[in-house]
């Protein structure tokens, strides 16, 4: 259990061009077993950096690929990032369908390979759609299967976040980032982070 | 790994407050109301429909006015009708499949649309009545004319040029002639995306 603060700035270019910067934090607070020993700590894990650069690619469609840096415990990790979303702009909600496959690179392990798919409901509490002062629920479930040398593993995340849209360029969210992974392997590993995003659209 | 962290924090100020670009995009608000805060003289008209089904109303704020706006199923089409803030009625709307349409009126809109995009997708199309309110409700309830009144069409496109494709509003006269135009311009997803 730990939390997952993060910063998003969001800058838009000429001709259908973005750049996406994201800082994002994690720090645990406890690790331990169901009905078994637990370890109360605080303990910094790490930090990511990530540049992706987008196209716009249809009406609601966009196109990325980016690069992430990781500083953990003394090691960097490097990471490609290519990413493919959808908006899908429902009566009284949005839907986000993202696809990603990422390469992770570091001297301390073999290179691993990821297939991502999230899907995110943003749900506006008041109205048809999240304006400025109003609250709404983002809601995402992702599936992540990865490969590193021969092991297989899948990871599955569902995040139930309340949002708040301060401005039109502003938006702040808080929840639950909850992550099962190795379940393939019998030892199912449980993580629960309570997440803080601020979204900044320059 | 605290100065990581206070390096990334600050380079993020730098960015936005470097910035000299703080875009002030301004969109239509709206927001849900409750039946106690629609006017009596709005309800009265919408009980007069016999609606059945869920009544959902919203207040709409724009640059220079504010509207109510019901929004409801009706014999199995989409209704949306506006009142002004003191509940006199504005217009009415109702959602009908291009299918539907006659063949002269889709014609006269397709000629239209042809000149402004290479190729385009009708995304949604209303029927827009609005004049007197007792001429209306009888057209609404039986689909007889009582008086006149005026029609309009009011059509969601999504447009695709060479270099570009948008989502555009049209709104047509009765007999098919271009009255306006505006882009739709979407919310920031990027807390969607990323």
């Amino acid at each position: 259990m730990g939390g997952l603060p993060s910063i998003n700035l969001n800058y838009k270019l000429e001709k259908k061009w973005s750049l996406n910067f994201k800082i994002e934090s994690r720090q645990l607070l406890q690790k331990g077993t169901f009905n078994g020993d637990s370890n109360k700590s605080f303990e910094y894990v790490l930090t990511d950096y990530s540049l992706i650069a987008a196209k716009k690619s249809g009406l609601n469609s966009r196109i990325s690929g980016g690069y992430l840096f990781r500083f953990r415990e003394g090691e960097a990790t490097h990471r490609f990032i290519q990413q493919y979303t959808i908006i899908q702009q429902l009566p009284r909600l949005r839907l986000a369908h993202r696809v990603v496959t990422d390469q992770t690179f570091s001297s301390a392990e073999a290179t691993e390979y990821r297939l991502r798919y999230r899907l995110a409901t943003e749900l506006p509490l008041n109205g048809q759609s999240a304006d400025p002062k109003e609250f709404y629920l983002k809601i995402g479930n992702e599936y992540i299967s990865s490969v590193q040398n021969s092991d297989y593993d899948i990871e599955i995340r569902f995040v139930p976040l309340l949002g708040y849209a301060m401005t039109e360029n502003h938006k702040i969210e808080f929840g639950l980032d909850y992550r099962v992974n190795s379940f393939l392997n019998h030892f199912a590993r449980h993580s629960f982070w309570t997440t803080l995003n601020w979204f900044i659209e320059l | 790994m605290i100065k990581h962290l206070i390096t990334g924090i600050a380079f993020v100020f730098f960015a936005i407050f470097s910035t000299h670009l703080y875009a002030q995009q301004k969109y239509e608000k709206e927001s849900r109301l409750t039946e106690k805060d629609v006017p009596d003289k709005a309800l009265d008209f919408i009980d007069s429909l016999g609606v059945e089904r869920k009544i959902r109303w919203y207040l709409e704020e724009g640059f220079d006015r504010t509207s109510i706006e019901a929004k409801f199923k009706l014999n199995n089409q989409k209704y949306s009708i506006e009142f002004d803030t003191v509940g006199n009625l504005e217009d009415i709307e109702i959602q009908i499949a291009w299918s539907k349409w006659q063949k002269p009126l889709k014609d006269s809109i397709s000629f239209h649309l042809k000149k402004d995009c290479k190729r385009f997708k009708i995304n949604k199309i209303q029927i827009q009545y609005s004049g007197d309110q007792s001429i209306l409700l009888t057209k609404i309830k039986t689909g007889e004319d009582s008086g006149e009144y005026i029609i309009k069409y009011e059509v969601i496109v999504k447009c695709c040029n060479t270099k570009n494709v948008a989502l555009f509003e049209y709104l047509f006269s009765n007999t098919g002639q271009e009255l306006a135009v505006s882009k739709i311009v979407f919310k920031n997803s990027s807390n969607l995306e990323y």
